[in-house]
């Protein structure tokens, strides 16, 4: 556990910049709650504040996607995997790492959401679910997205990443809308997509949970098919 | 006991699947490294000593053959924790160096308050105090070798591998380091190094290996591998230089270089005419002569890259 933890802490040091810009946004957000009205323009501003908040997603899938390649490219995974380390330590310690960056990023979106939203009369524990269903979709996709760059460069993993995650709403458009929950990081974000001040809503926790059981098993099959890589060869 | 590291036929190619080409960067290695001892790891640019060293901690996996370190297959994770590694172009985090080590240090299990000691003895040990709280982003690359020498030795390691050390640091330093790996040897923990400064290696090594084009070219102690059996040096007293071709004469006694097969003839004749024998030793020869001459260029057609 401790290495685990001293991974994620050190990825999230490492990457401090980028998480920076991701939290940027939510500075933005914060600044249309001061400067629009809500309560006359409550839809377009739930609008915003569902694109930014789907942002995490994309972020998640960047970081997930180059993790690994970075460290490998400026040969610091070296001295980090000749201690008593196991790569699937490694690859829990970058995920663990990513889910922390993009839950601060959900807790921040969820509280400029909640004082900005709120006003207008989204009901707030809706918008936490909601961004729970952020959380559970940024980690499935940087799970993806990690398995993809075991054996892929950066670019390819994030196709790879990018395709395997919409393959779903494209099984669902096309065939049935119960394809949608087969890898659910494109029904999470519909949840948020659709979110509507006049819609009743009711919590998938189900799909949370797949959510969930999934990252755990691209987590396994990452470090499956990490443990079998040759680290130290040039990449490509 | 148990050999601190074991390669057993370890052959490794380095193959791309849109490459035609494979490179067999090490052919069949067999070797061991016996516990306690300094074991000087040698051979020309892309001999495949990197690549060797790789392979025992697990970075990469044989094409063919096995090995053991500490008596465990190459990779595993609670043996990586008794050991201590340096890579060849050490590359670290942008901090603190102080912090830098106390992170691998934590990495590799250390507890806590042990930690801290360990962390204070390392940087004093390599003459770091003072750089402690430096940014080690901004260190030369001297000053980071022994950030890395620093965290390859915050476990207190049983083996470590060192992947030439030494390249960047000044005579002081490489002085200390010098220091450093007899007194581990001196405590009982195993040195494997690899490095291109004979000079160096020959001073502290028990054995070396050499390695050429992949292949395990010589092996054996350093100082037998440094003794040639072709040639004596005899000095005597007593008898005019001139007597043995290429004498010479220093202060009354006489010095002069022999094949060893005309010993027994040589000393008769000495002895023969009157004087006295003072000595017999094997002329030494620097590291560097035997490199050169286990390593010099192979005939034509020992090319290893390899068309499938
Ligand atoms: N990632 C790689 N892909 C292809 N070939 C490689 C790779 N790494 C090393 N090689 C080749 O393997 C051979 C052995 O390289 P290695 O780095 O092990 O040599 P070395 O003995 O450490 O050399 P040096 O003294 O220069 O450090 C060389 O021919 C090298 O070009
Ligand atoms: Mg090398």
């Amino acid at each position: 556990m401790r290495q685990v933890r001293l991974i994620a802490v050190n990825f999230v040091r490492e990457q401090r910049w980028p998480i920076l810009v991701l939290m940027l946004w939510v500075g933005v957000l914060s600044i249309m709650g001061v400067v629009v009205d809500v309560r006359r323009s409550g839809e377009d501003v739930l609008l915003i504040f569902k694109q930014v908040a789907a942002y995490g997603v994309a972020f998640a899938v960047f970081f997930g996607a180059s993790a690994i390649h970075n460290e490998r490219k400026t040969r610091r995974i070296l001295s980090v995997l000749s201690k008593g380390v196991g790569r699937e330590q490694y690859v829990a310690g970058l995920l663990c790492g990513i889910t922390f960056a993009v839950s601060l990023y959900a807790l921040a979106v969820a509280m400029t959401g909640t004082w900005i939203l709120e006003p207008a009369g989204f009901p707030v524990r809706h918008l936490w679910f909601l961004m729970l269903c952020l959380l559970i979709a940024s980690i499935l996709a940087a799970a993806v997205a990690v398995l993809f760059s075991t054996f892929l460069n950066p670019l390819f993993a994030t196709l790879s990443a990018i395709l395997v995650l919409g393959m779903p709403a494209a099984a669902a458009a096309e065939l049935d809308a119960k394809w949608a929950d087969l890898i659910p990081v494109y029904a999470l974000l519909e949840l948020l997509m659709k979110a509507s001040f006049s819609q009743k809503w009711t919590a998938r926790w189900d799909l949370v949970l797949l959510g969930f059981f999934e990252s755990g098993l691209c987590w396994v099959a990452a470090s499956w098919v990490f443990s079998r890589r040759d680290i130290a060869v040039a990449i490509d | 006991m148990v050999p601190a590291l074991e390669f057993d036929e370890v052959t490794k190619q380095y193959n791309r699947w849109y490459r035609p080409q494979r490179v067999t960067a090490l052919d069949g290695l067999t070797l061991t490294v016996e516990p306690g001892e300094i074991f000087g790891f040698l051979g020309p640019n892309g001999a495949g000593k990197t690549t060797a060293i790789h392979l025992a901690m697990g970075f990469m996996r044989p094409t063919a053959g096995r090995g053991l370190m500490l008596g465990k297959p190459f990779g595993d994770r609670k043996t990586r924790r008794r050991i201590g590694f340096l890579a060849e172009n050490v590359a670290l985090y942008y901090r603190p160096a102080e912090e830098l080590v106390r992170f691998y240090g934590a990495l590799n299990d250390v507890p806590g308050p042990c930690l801290k000691l360990r962390v204070r003895k390392v940087l004093e040990a390599l003459g770091l105090v003072e750089y402690a709280r430096r940014n080690a982003g901004k260190f030369s690359r001297g000053l980071l070798q022994r950030v890395g020498l620093a965290q390859a030795l915050i476990n207190d390691p049983e083996l470590v591998v060192l992947d030439e050390p030494t390249s960047a640091l000044d005579p002081v330093a490489r002085v200390t380091v010098r220091e450093l790996l007899t007194n581990m040897r001196n405590l009982g923990k195993t040195v494997f190094v690899s490095s291109h400064l004979l000079s160096e290696v020959e001073l502290i090594s028990d054995r070396v290996a050499v390695l050429n084009r992949g292949r395990l070219v010589r092996v054996g102690k350093t100082s037998e591998l440094l003794a040639s059996d072709e040639k004596l040096e005899i000095t005597v007293r007593g008898i005019r230089p001139d007597v043995f071709p290429g004498g010479q004469a220093l202060n009354g006694v006489v010095k002069f270089r022999i094949g060893s097969q005309q010993q027994r003839a040589a000393l008769e004749q000495v002895w023969q005419l009157g004087g006295e024998v003072l000595s017999v030793n094997p002329v030494r020869r620097s590291l560097e002569q035997v490199f050169l001459e286990l390593t010099a260029p192979a005939p034509a057609g020992a090319e290893r890259i390899s068309h499938r």
